[in-house]
């Protein structure tokens, strides 16, 4: 770690000439309107060190130096999602999908046998979709009878609403019938205001 | 017409050598493939499905559903299999325009005709009814072409004069 007083470049293999024309651009440069030279003032001292960044120097600390430098924030988050989807995802992957299309293989196309129903999964070559409609997915056939059964109920409910919708219309039209036309009250909220009135009497002596 | 010329009749030796070279990746391969990888898989069968027929639209009644749901699935898979037929019919018809080139017209006539006429029953049956496949406008498509060839005669052979009708 270099502290503040040393200067750029080692003394020992450059040959003297070119460290005398380097003190000078040097001497010249500090007086140029550069940055650096700028915050000469005050107790900051920039210096530039071998890493070729600027070191922040405060006189009154120990050598102990902060590098400006660009955030490499950036870029070690694309490392990261580059190892986790790769490694974990693309790697892992592509090593099964080899193994199980070496060594498991497709299916082969056959006659169905008499009297045998085939099940849902042997409808299907590759391996890994067999598996997948064997213990993940639903059957065709399963959710047909599931949509058939729902259509069935749905069909039903439909049904019952329209003929109650079709009776109201013609009790409307002609108005000769008393029975179930009237709004349906529940006196349920009555009841409740009525026993909570009684609860605040029983214990603050008013209502 | 005789066939034309193939590598498998006569050889010489840059022929023998590109086919040795070939010969230095696969072998081994294909050795490895059918002597240590192909025996030691399960043999696995697949089949392909059967449906049974339902009643197809005309044969439900208008407010059974469940009858339509059923109706509509078995058109989804017929329309399927119909394409598949079509592409069938169509690529025999490609393949024999392209082995027969320059004699497509006199040679190929047969495919073509077949090709034409499975692809105007398809049309016929599934075509310009918009992307849902509805089996219901299939079924009045049907009705409508039936109700103009009554008044018209055959389609392709023009409209008759509204004061004719």
């Amino acid at each position: 770690m270099t502290t503040g007083k040393e200067r750029l470049g080692r003394r020992s293999s450059i040959p003297p000439k070119f460290v005398l024309i380097a003190n000078l651009l040097r001497a010249f440069a500090s007086k140029v309107n550069l940055p650096k030279n700028a915050i000469n003032q005050g107790i900051l001292v920039l210096r530039s060190n071998p890493n070729n960044a600027l070191q922040v120097v405060r006189q009154m600390s120990e050598h102990r130096t902060m590098h400006i430098k660009p955030s490499r924030w950036s870029w070690n988050r694309f490392k990261d999602f580059m190892h986790f989807y790769i490694m974990l995802g693309a790697i892992p992957a592509a090593l099964v999908i080899t193994y199980i299309n070496l060594f498991i293989g497709p299916a082969r196309l056959a006659e169905i046998p008499e009297g045998y129903v085939p099940e849902a999964h042997e409808y299907f070559p590759h391996p890994i979709t067999r598996w997948l409609t064997k213990h993940v997915q639903k059957s065709y056939q399963q959710e047909y009878e599931l949509m058939c059964h729902h259509i069935y109920e749905i069909e039903y409910e439909q049904k019952l609403r329209q003929a109650e919708n079709r009776i109201k219309r013609k009790m409307a039209e002609k108005q000769d019938t008393q029975a179930y036309y009237y709004q349906p009250v529940s006196s349920r909220y009555e009841r409740s205001i009525r026993d909570n009135a009684q609860a605040d009497l029983e214990i603050s002596g008013s209502v | 017409m005789e066939d034309p010329p193939s590598l498998n009749d006569k050889s010489n030796s840059y022929v023998e050598f590109i086919k040795a070279v070939y010969r230095t990746v696969d072998r081994p391969v294909t050795w490895l493939r059918e002597k240590v990888v192909v025996p030691n898989r399960p043999d696995n069968v697949y089949y392909h499905q059967k449906f049974r027929r339902v009643p197809t639209i005309d044969e439900c009644y208008t407010d059974d559903r469940v009858c339509h749901f059923e109706a509509q699935q078995q058109f989804n898979r017929d329309k399927k299999v119909d394409g598949e037929i079509v592409q069938l019919v169509r690529q025999r018809y490609k393949e024999c325009l392209i082995a027969e080139q320059p004699d497509h017209t006199r040679k190929c006539a047969k495919l073509q005709a077949d090709f034409l006429k499975v692809s105007e029953n398809f049309c016929m049956k599934y075509a310009d009814l918009g992307p849902l496949n509805n089996v219901k406008d299939a079924y009045m498509k049907q009705k409508h072409r039936m109700l103009w060839e009554r008044r018209h005669g055959k389609v392709g052979t023009g409209m008759k004069n509204q004061d004719a009708l």
